[in-house]
C-alpha cells in the first residue's frame, strides 16, 4: 500500500467513525442502555451482535460507544495541540526570561509520569470524558510544548520574520500571521498521532474501570465482557467487537498520521526525527 | 562543568521529586470520599468510635499541614507510610512488587529493544524497498493495536483455545504444595512478556528505522562504500554505532512508557506486579500506596533519564556529559 492510499484509507475510515457517532442515535435498532432482550442471546436477526449479561442490545451499545472515544480522542487532542503550539511559540518567540520560566517548568514537568498521574487525576476529579480529555489535553500538552518551541526558534530567526518586524508589524500580527501557518502542519501531525495515543488511553481507562460511567464506552464494554463471563464462556461476539472497533479506528489515525506526515517531508522528517 | 552540570541535574531532579510528591499529596488529600468512606460505607455512622480510630492509627485525624511536613520528612527518611489495604509499610509492598514487574519488564525491555534496533536498522538501510515499505506497514499496524488488545487476543489463543499457556497468575495451584518453581514462573510469564514486547518494539523500530536513515546520507558512509566494503558490514561498522545514540534516550523514556503498558497487561493476565498494584488501589482509594507508587514512578524515569545522560560518552566519545546533544 502507498502511503498516498494509506491516508485516503485512513481518512475514508475516521470519516465512516464521525459519521457513524453523529448517526448512532438515529440508526442504531435499540436504545443502548435499555434492557431488550434475553440476557446473553447469541447473535441473531434481532440481535445483530446478541446481547449483553444484562440484555442489553451490544450492537447499538458498540456504535453508541464511538461518540465517547472520538470525543475524548478528538478533543484530548485539540487541547493538547492549542496548549503546546500556544506556549511553545510564545516561549520561542519571546525567548529570554519568558522562555527560561517556560523551559525549565517544562523539563520538570517532563519528569513526570503522564499515565499514573492522568490516573491519579481521573480519581480526584469525577470522571466524565470531557473532564478527562481537558486533563489528557493540558498534561499531553507539555510535551509537544518542546517539538513546537524548536520549530519556531528557527522560524524567528527567518527573513520573511525581520521583514515583518521592519514593516512595523506588532508582536501578535507576526505570531498569528507568519509563525503559526509554518507551525501549522507539524501541529496537526501531531494532532493527528495524539488523538490516536488519548483514543487508547480513554479506552483503556475505561477497561480499567475510571471511565465515565455515564456514557457507553467500548473499554467498559471489554472489561464487562472479560469479567462478567463473555471469555470464560467463549462469546466471541460480546468481547471482540469492541475491539476490532478500537484497532481499526487506531489503524485508521496511525495511517491518516503516517500519511501526513510524508506529506510535509522531507522538512518536518528531520525536525521529527530529532 | 561536569560537576556543575551534575549539580544541575540534581537540583532538577530533586525539584521535580518535590513537585510530585506535592501535587499527589495535595490532590489525594482533597479528595472527596476516603478509604473507609469506600470499603465500608456505613462504618463512620454506625460505629463512630472504630473510623476514629481507624483515623487516628493512619494520622488521618491532624491537620493538613502537619500531615504534609510529617510525610515529607518520612519520605526522605525511607518511610512512605503504610496502606490502608496491605495494612504493611507502602514501601515494603512496592518493593515486593516491582520484583514480579521487573521479571516481566527487563526481559520484554530487552527483546523489544533487540528486535526493534535489528529490524529497524535493516529497514532504514534498505529504505524505499519493498521489504522496508512491508515492514514499516506492518509495524504502523502492530503499534496501532493497543497493548490491552494484543493481551487479550494472547489470552484467548493460546491460552484458551491452545490451552498453552495458563490464563493468568504468576504460579499453578501445586505451587501451594511443590512451593514456587521458576519453570513454573516463565511459563505463567511468557504471554505477559510477548504481549509487553509486541505492544513497545514498533516504537523502537520506527525511530531506529528514522535514526538509521539519517546515517545513509553520511560522507563515512560513502567512503565505507567506496573502499569497497559489503552493505551489511558497513551498516554493522559504520552506520550502527552512529544510529544507535539517539536511541539511548528513547529508550530511557519507553522504559517509563513500559510502565504505563505494564497496568494494563498485568492487569489482565493477573500478574501480581506493579501495575495490578496501582489497579487495585485505585480500586479502593488506598492513597498513601496510590502515592507511593506515584513517587516510585516518578524516581523511574528520573533515573533513566540521568542514566540515558550519563551513558552518552561511553558510546559516543565525542560527546561530553553536560553538552547538549
Amino acid at each position: 500500500m502507498s502511503r498516498k492510499s494509506a491516508f485516503s484509507a485512513g481518512l475514508f475510515i475516521l470519516g465512516a467513525y464521525i459519521l457513524v457517532a453523529l448517526l448512532s442515535s438515529v440508526i442504531t435498532p435499540y436504545s443502548p442502555t435499555a434492557l431488550v432482550g434475553r440476557p446473553l442471546d447469541g447473535p441473531s436477526d434481532t440481535h445483530l451482535l446478541g446481547t449483553n449479561d444484562l440484555g442489553q442490545d451490544i450492537f447499538s451499545r458498540l456504535l453508541y460507544g464511538t461518540r465517547a472515544t472520538l470525543i475524548i480522542g478528538l478533543l484530548g487532542a485539540l487541547l493538547s495541540v492549542l496548549v503546546s503550539t500556544l506556549v511553545g511559540t510564545v516561549s520561542a518567540y519571546y525567548g529570554g526570561g519568558v522562555d527560561e520560566v517556560i523551559t525549565r517548568s517544562v523539563d520538570v514537568l517532563m519528569t513526570l509520569p503522564s499515565f499514573p498521574l492522568l490516573l491519579v487525576l481521573t480519581i480526584f476529579f469525577a470522571p466524565s470524558i470531557f473532564v478527562i480529555s481537558g486533563l489528557m489535553g493540558v498534561l499531553g500538552g507539555t510535551q509537544g510544548i518542546r517539538i513546537i518551541r524548536s520549530q519556531v526558534l528557527s522560524l524567528v530567526e527567518a527573513n520573511f520574520v525581520y521583514g515583518a518586524k521592519a514593516i512595523g508589524a506588532g508582536d501578535l500580527r507576526i505570531m498569528t500571521r507568519h509563525i503559526l501557518p509554518n507551525v501549522l502542519p507539524l501541529a496537526t501531525v501531531k494532532f493527528v498521532f495524539a488523538a490516536q495515543r488519548y483514543m487508547l488511553m480513554g479506552v483503556g481507562l475505561g477497561f480499567l474501570g475510571l471511565g465515565d460511567p455515564s456514557v457507553v464506552d467500548w473499554g467498559q464494554m471489554i472489561s464487562r465482557a472479560y469479567y462478567n463471563g463473555g471469555f470464560a464462556l467463549g462469546l466471541w461476539w460480546w468481547l471482540i467487537p469492541p475491539g476490532i472497533a478500537v484497532t481499526l479506528l487506531s489503524v485508521a489515525l496511525a495511517l491518516l498520521g503516517y500519511g501526513l506526515e510524508e506529506e510535509i517531508d522531507p522538512r518536518l522528517k528531520r525536525s521529527v526525527a530529532i | 562543568m561536569k560537576a556543575e552540570y551534575l549539580m544541575r541535574r540534581a537540583f532538577y531532579s530533586f525539584l521535580a521529586f518535590m513537585v510530585s510528591l506535592t501535587l499527589t499529596f495535595v490532590l489525594l488529600h482533597l479528595m472527596p470520599g476516603d478509604y473507609l468512606h469506600s470499603i465500608l460505607p456505613y462504618l463512620a455512622e454506625k460505629n463512630p468510635d472504630a473510623a476514629r480510630m481507624f483515623r487516628e492509627q493512619f494520622g488521618l485525624n491532624r491537620s493538613i499541614s502537619e500531615q504534609y511536613l510529617l510525610y515529607v520528612v518520612n519520605v526522605v527518611r525511607g518511610n512512605w507510610g503504610y496502606s490502608f489495604l496491605y495494612g504493611l509499610p507502602v514501601l515494603a509492598v512496592i518493593e515486593e512488587k516491582l520484583r514480579w514487574t521487573l521479571v516481566i519488564l527487563f526481559p520484554s525491555t530487552v527483546l523489544s529493544i533487540l528486535i526493534g534496533m535489528a529490524v529497524g536498522a535493516y529497514s532504514g538501510w534498505r529504505n524505499g524497498s519493498k521489504t522496508d515499505l512491508s515492514v514499516l506497514n506492518f509495524m504502523i499496524f502492530v503499534g496501532a493495536v493497543p497493548s490491552y488488545w494484543w493481551a487479550m487476543l494472547l489470552i484467548l489463543i493460546f491460552g484458551f483455545h491452545l490451552n498453552l499457556f495458563p490464563l493468568g497468575g504468576y504460579a499453578s495451584i501445586e505451587a501451594l504444595d511443590v512451593g514456587v518453581r521458576i519453570s513454573d514462573v516463565l511459563r505463567h510469564a511468557a504471554l505477559p512478556v510477548t504481549a509487553l514486547t509486541i505492544s513497545s518494539v514498533p516504537g523502537t523500530y520506527y525511530l531506529m528505522r528514522n535514526s538509521t536513515l539519517q546515517t545513509t546520507g553520511e560522507e563515512y558512509v560513502l567512503t565505507a562504500r567506496s573502499k569497497g566494503l559489503r552493505e551489511m558490514e558497513i551498516l554493522r561498522h559504520h552506520a550502527l554505532k552512529n544510529a544507535m545514540l539517539p536511541m539511548v534516550t528513547v529508550i530511557a523514556l519507553e522504559l517509563a512508557q513500559m510502565i504505563m503498558g505494564s497496568v494494563f497487561v498485568e492487569t489482565i493476565f493477573s500478574w501480581p506486579g506493579l501495575g495490578l498494584l496501582t489497579f487495585e488501589a485505585l480500586r479502593v482509594r488506598d492513597l498513601p500506596l496510590l502515592q507511593g507508587i506515584f513517587l516510585m514512578d516518578t524516581l523511574m524515569v528520573i533515573f533513566a533519564n540521568i542514566a540515558a545522560d550519563l551513558s552518552y560518552p561511553l558510546i559516543d566519545p565525542r560527546v561530553k556529559v553536560g553538552e547538549n546533544v
